[in-house]
């Protein structure tokens, strides 16, 4: 899933103060899951701000909603009635969903409420890490169902650096060195002569190096 | 009396464009710099032009500068982040450089090494800013220097089919001068007349302004740039005066040669840019009258 924060309330109150009626987006997809943008956030959010500019002497009105996929036109479609009545949106959804946003409703100022961190998983309550950077041309096949791309500090290709320690990452020992996970793994598999391949330059062009990526599907596109 | 000083007394200055091999032998590099030294006020070394990997333009500056030829180096962000960027910056004076054009790099996409990954770790803006915090002394982590470059910086203007594009790219060279930035490259000049307006334009940049002349070639070469950017200048006339010269090659060369002349008297200076044509450049100075 795609992974979020909410940002500092400084810089939210910052961004909004100058509007009297916002309209505060979450979103039911991942930021729900990270507990960064959902129902229960978007409530947390408006309280919060609702106070803030209570105590200043210049309350707002604050609506709320959630959408089902903030990212998906046809659910940011619905928000259509609600925006004659809003100075400003609020989004709490992944920079996906707030741009969706600011894409069909050109005459409204958007702003971010989360911070869009990265695509990962869930390693126990509370806690997410990073697993995949989309590049496109993915390689877990051959390193053992282990990115080195998205958990390799130095995006190493042919084994770890001289920074591994104990199975960690010289950039922090709470980081797990890909390249060991990766042998680890190896050896549970019996596949350890794999370790030996050696792996050629990435080719980046599916990733970022192509500019911005689409998905163009013949099948489906209408 | 250098290209820094020409330029602030209001000479009229002559950029030569020469690019750097592909490979280490750089005989034929350095025998077309011989061949204008002391015609042109300085030679422009460009980096990885047009995305093709060739030797680096700090290595060509200071080559140039060896045979007594001042260089005005490209400096961009696709391939290397601030620290690389500062390093070369650092290596670049006390090697003996002293202009840095900060241009804006092809896109990765369209270079020869197309699976790169690129960098872009700043933009232009903040590459000029990169040069002035290291003039005043600190690197942009904050740490004193031992020792600060100083440079003559410039940047350059993308071309303005649209008069919207005009504004913001007025609005970024300005952004580009207030953080350095203290002369302007323009995109090649084909049509002296129709690059008027823009060239008003530009005067109110506060700082002189070198258009680009470039050498045509062929014309097979004016045909796709008139097709491809319509905004360029290219006239049927220009096209058909090349098609009708009984040395076209020559034809291109007296055109290119006529443009610089013509300008002379608009504008504070040219960069002359013949991309692998640089053994035309004495005919072109010629032409000029230079």
């Amino acid at each position: 899933m795609i992974t979020a924060e909410r940002k500092p309330m400084e810089e939210i109150i910052g961004s909004v103060s100058p509007y009297r009626r916002i309209l505060l987006v979450g979103c039911n997809e991942c930021v729900t899951v990270c507990a960064a943008g959902g129902r229960k956030e978007v409530g947390l959010l408006a309280s919060a701000l609702k106070m803030h500019f209570a105590k200043e002497g210049n309350p707002v009105e604050i609506e709320e909603v959630t959408l089902e996929r903030q990212c998906d036109p046809e659910y940011v479609e619905e928000l259509l009635p609600r925006m004659d009545q809003a100075d400003a949106v609020l989004s709490m959804a992944c920079g996906c969903g707030a741009q969706e946003v600011a894409r069909r409703y050109k005459e409204k100022p958007v702003f971010p409420a989360v911070n869009t961190r990265f695509m990962g998983a869930s390693e126990r309550q509370g806690v997410w890490a990073e697993r995949c950077a989309g590049c496109g041309n993915c390689v877990l096949g051959i390193t053992a169902g282990v990115c080195p791309i998205a958990r390799c500090s130095k995006q190493l290709l042919n084994g770890p650096c001289g920074g591994s320690t104990s199975g960690k990452c010289e950039v922090d020992p709470d980081i797990d060195c890909a390249w060991q996970l990766i042998w680890d793994r190896l050896k549970a598999l019996g596949m350890q002569e794999r370790y030996e391949d050696n792996i050629p330059a990435k080719d980046w062009r599916t990733g970022r190096g192509g500019g911005p990526r689409r998905i163009v599907r013949e099948d489906l596109a209408s | 009396m250098s290209f820094q000083k020409r330029l602030s007394s209001g000479e009229f200055v002559v950029l030569a464009e020469m690019n750097t091999p592909k490979g280490v032998d750089t005989s034929q590099f350095l025998g077309f710099a011989r061949k204008i030294k002391g015609r042109v006020d300085a030679v422009v070394v460009p980096d990885m032009d047009n995305g093709i990997m060739k030797m680096s333009a700090l290595a060509g500056g200071v080559l140039m500068q060896q045979q007594g030829i001042e260089a005005v180096i490209h400096v961009y962000s696709r391939d290397r982040n601030r620290l690389a960027l500062q390093g070369d910056i650092l290596a670049a004076h006390a090697l003996g450089i002293q202009n840095l054009l900060v241009v804006c790099g092809e896109d990765i996409s369209c270079c020869d090494h197309h699976d790169a990954k690129a960098v872009n770790d700043l933009d232009e803006v903040g590459l000029l800013r990169a040069i002035q915090t290291l003039e005043k002394g600190t690197d942009l982590a904050g740490m004193d220097l031992n020792g600060s470059p100083s440079f003559l910086a410039g940047c350059t203007i993308a071309s303005c089919p649209t008069e919207q594009s005009l504004e913001e790219e007025m609005e970024k060279a300005r952004l580009k001068i207030a953080t350095g930035a203290r002369f302007v490259v323009t995109p090649p000049v084909f049509d002296v007349a129709q690059f008027e307006p823009f060239l008003a334009e530009l005067k109110t940049l506060g700082v002189p302004v070198i258009p680009t002349v470039f050498l045509l070639k062929s014309v097979g070469v004016a045909r796709y740039i008139a097709t491809n950017e319509p905004s360029a200048g290219i006239t049927e006339d220009l096209i058909r005066r090349i098609r009708k010269a009984s040395d076209r090659e020559m034809e291109c060369v007296r055109i290119a040669g006529e443009t610089v002349a013509a300008l002379k008297q608009k504008v504070e200076g040219v960069r002359i840019v013949t991309l692998g044509w640089e053994h035309r450049l004495p005919a072109i100075l010629d032409c000029a009258g230079l």
